[in-house]
């Protein structure tokens, strides 16, 4: 018995030994790859829904530049990608180039920032897309793309219900559409004019909030971000808006979430309209191509005053890491110049990313699909409103209005409540 | 105590270690983090015991702890009710035994993440589809009240651990001697009074073990709720492990969850461990 015991240890011992080897041994292989002085740089990015084309063109890109190595890790979109980049961070593994949202993302990283000021693109980015990632005449950041929201509509079912889409400007028509739709929705098949998805706080706090906010922070995601406070000025207005997409929904909104609401009723043509944005393309075009390359058109959202206007904004910027060695950050820098300024990585952003452009340069190209493309037509006709949500607080969005929004619809609080609810979460955040 | 030769050190290193490496020295740093405003990537200063002070007044915290209170004491119940039920019917001489074995342990190899959308799924499309069809008002709009959502929970917990708990069952109640119910059965005791006297007495280990783990585990539960409710509607069925996620993930505050987190581990530690010392003390030796 005694043997046996002894030869279990022996092979305990020195499996442990192997795997201890195998863990240094795996860091150095990994540095060593590629070429010899080759540089390496890991991206690590968000963006789930490109994430192939992106390692598509990473591929070109190292093609033309042999002396240079890309690692692209994806980890998908909102709080698990927070969440792991601040993991890599703490546990030391920074990468090179990453990705950050708004101003309350650059105080949290900025000694990691590098200064993008001398790059190409950051001389090519439009007007006021830098100006949420500019700090001391630094430019920390550089846009992703723009993205647009409104009321996608079914273009077929409106035909058929003899409403004219460009004859909505205001809430009161907006309203007495949805009421035909109701009225008419047994013959034109569809189970309610709107599918709300009041389960995703984001599409109330970050969207809809945000629609009725812009005018009052001047359309700036700085102003929203040094303000103490939210007046909620147009708040009667957001109310009317979000009672209107609530009572006309498929029910119960509080347990509706957003795939349900694109692909379930939107993309089968349940629903006329859906509250979301041009990001939903490709989720669209999965279920059914032809009804989105033909079929899906946008409203905007009626706010008095901005009649016919569309919030754009930038997501998402591309960051580097300037505690990076410097040929690293030199090849960072080059490789996001290259994606949006040359002339292969521009028709690769518009075909392929199906990007609405945030830099100059890309005015004889096609925008990919047709949502995007009409958004960008309020852009260049300068019909647009600011996104100002990502300059509020950490989590107020979601955490203090989106939530309050569903006690107020669950019934549980008075609209007033919300209102000042809202009012003082942000308050005592910017104490 | 002389057996504590060099092999015995030798098989507990790696263990120690790696406990120590994974567990232990984490834990430590933690309790220590919870003392600072750590964001995650720096730790600046020390604030003593502010983070403690606070998440005592936050509603949102001491909401979530309540709900996990409420919900842990209904699935400890219906957990050990249901996995000693079908124990003693798996444990019976039908012929489908093993079968009926494999189909209940199956719901807990699925991972919580994909049962809670296809629970999601049921409660949401099948419940509605049904209670349209039916008119039974009661299936409809589950998940979108605070109580649906709390036994929406419930029932997906049961349902996936009650075979994982008759398990354990199922190894106590075979190792009741046969000769101790043949005994009963010729003295004439009905099954009744040998399930009262004989088998549930002897089962009281299985008890002590299977409720430790239902307890510690509807406490610590996660993915379920992420992937069902997502702490909806308005946060009301957001269960603790869930709050300090979002604490340090979605309002970046990673010292102030840290101190949550340590609240959190003595609670759980301190009714774990009465209630092992109680279920202790009411085992029978045999």
């Amino acid at each position: 018995m005694k043997k046996f015991y002894s030869g279990i240890a022996a092979a305990l011992l020195a499996s442990s030994v192997a795997l201890t080897g195998c863990s240094f041994s795996s860091g150095d292989e990994e540095a060593s790859s590629g070429s010899e002085d080759a540089v390496t740089v890991d991206v690590f990015q968000f963006k789930v829904e490109f994430k192939e084309q992106f390692e598509e063109l990473v591929a070109m890109y190292e093609e033309e530049n042999p002396d240079v190595n890309i690692n692209v890790k994806t980890v998908g979109g909102g709080n698990d990608y927070g969440a792991s980049l601040k993991t890599s961070f703490s546990s030391g593994e920074e990468p090179d180039i990453f990705n950050i949202g708004g101003p309350t993302d650059v105080d949290e990283y900025e000694e990691y920032l590098a200064d993008l000021s001398d790059t190409k693109a950051a001389d090519a980015a439009l007007d006021g897309t830098l100006t949420s990632v500019k700090r001391d005449g630094q430019v920390l950041g550089l846009p992703y793309n723009q993205e647009g929201y409104g009321l996608l509509y079914n273009k077929k079912v409106f035909e058929e219900a003899g409403i004219n889409p460009d004859e909505i400007k205001t809430f009161e028509e907006l309203k007495k559409a949805v009421e035909t739709l109701d009225s008419k929705k047994d013959e034109l098949g569809i189970k309610a004019p709107f599918a709300f998805p009041a389960k995703e706080k984001w599409v109330m706090g970050n969207h809809m909030a945000n629609t009725y906010l812009a005018d009052e922070f001047n359309h700036d995601v700085m102003e929203a971000y040094n303000a103490d406070t939210v007046e909620f000025a147009m708040g009667d207005q957001l109310k009317r808006f979000l009672d209107l997409q609530n009572k006309y929904s498929v029910q119960p909104t509080l347990s509706l979430d957003y795939s349900q609401q694109v692909e379930e009723y939107f993309s089968l043509g349940k629903v006329a309209m859906i509250q979301q944005g041009n990001w939903v393309y490709n989720t669209i075009a999965s279920m059914d191509e032809e009804f989105a390359q033909n079929n899906v058109g946008l409203l905007p959202i009626p706010v008095e005053g901005y009649e016919g206007s569309i919030p754009v904004g930038v997501p998402n910027y591309w960051v580097v890491n300037k505690k990076s060695e410097d040929e690293v950050v030199q090849a960072s820098k080059e490789f996001l110049d290259w994606m949006y300024t040359s002339e292969t990585g521009k028709k690769f952003v518009t075909e392929k990313f199906k990007f609405i452009p945030a830099y100059e340069g890309y005015e004889d190209l096609e925008i990919a699909d047709p949502i995007s493309k009409e958004i960008y037509e309020y852009v260049k006709e300068g019909n647009t409103l600011g996104w100002v949500f990502l300059g509020a607080p950490v989590g107020w969005t979601e955490g203090a209005f989106g939530v309050a929004a569903q006690e107020y619809i669950a019934g549980n609080i008075s609209w007033e409540e919300v209102i000042k609810q809202s009012k003082e979460d942000w308050e005592e955040s910017r104490k | 105590m002389q057996n504590r030769s060099i092999w015995f050190w030798l098989f507990l290193t790696p263990v120690i270690l790696g406990l120590g490496i994974v567990v232990v020295i984490p834990f430590i740093y933690g309790f220590i983090f919870s003392f600072t405003d750590w964001n995650g990537i720096t730790a600046t200063k020390f604030l003593g015991f502010e983070h403690y002070i606070n998440l005592f007044q936050e509603d949102e915290f001491m909401d979530s702890i309540w709900f996990t209170v409420k919900f842990a004491v209904i699935t400890v119940i219906l957990l050990n009710f249901f996995g000693l039920g079908l124990a003693l019917l798996v444990t019976r001489n039908i012929k489908t035994n093993n079968l009926l074995r494999t189909v209940f342990f199956m719901p807990n190899l699925i991972g919580g993440l994909i049962l809670g959308f296809i629970w999601q799924f049921i409660f949401v499309s099948v419940f509605d589809d049904i209670g349209t069809l039916f008119g039974i008002e009661n299936l409809q709009g589950w998940l979108s009240t605070t109580g649906t959502g709390f036994w929406g929970l419930v029932i997906l917990t049961a349902w996936q651990m009650a075979g994982y708990i008759m398990i354990i069952y199922i190894a106590y109640l075979e190792n009741i001697p046969k000769d101790l119910i043949e005994a009963a059965k010729i003295d004439g005791a009905n099954g009744f009074q040998r399930f009262k006297n004989i088998t549930f007495p002897l089962v009281a280990p299985a008890f002590t073990v299977s409720m430790f783990l239902t307890l510690s585990m509807a406490f610590k539960i996660y993915d379920q709720n992420l992937s069902l409710t997502n702490g909806g509607p308005f946060n009301s069925t957001q269960m603790v492990a869930m709050e300090i996620v979002r604490t340090a993930f979605s309002d970046h505050q990673m010292a102030y969850a840290q101190a949550k987190a340590v609240i959190f581990f003595f609670i759980v530690a301190v009714i774990a461990l009465t209630q092992v010392y109680y279920n202790k003390k009411r085992e029978v030796e045999m």
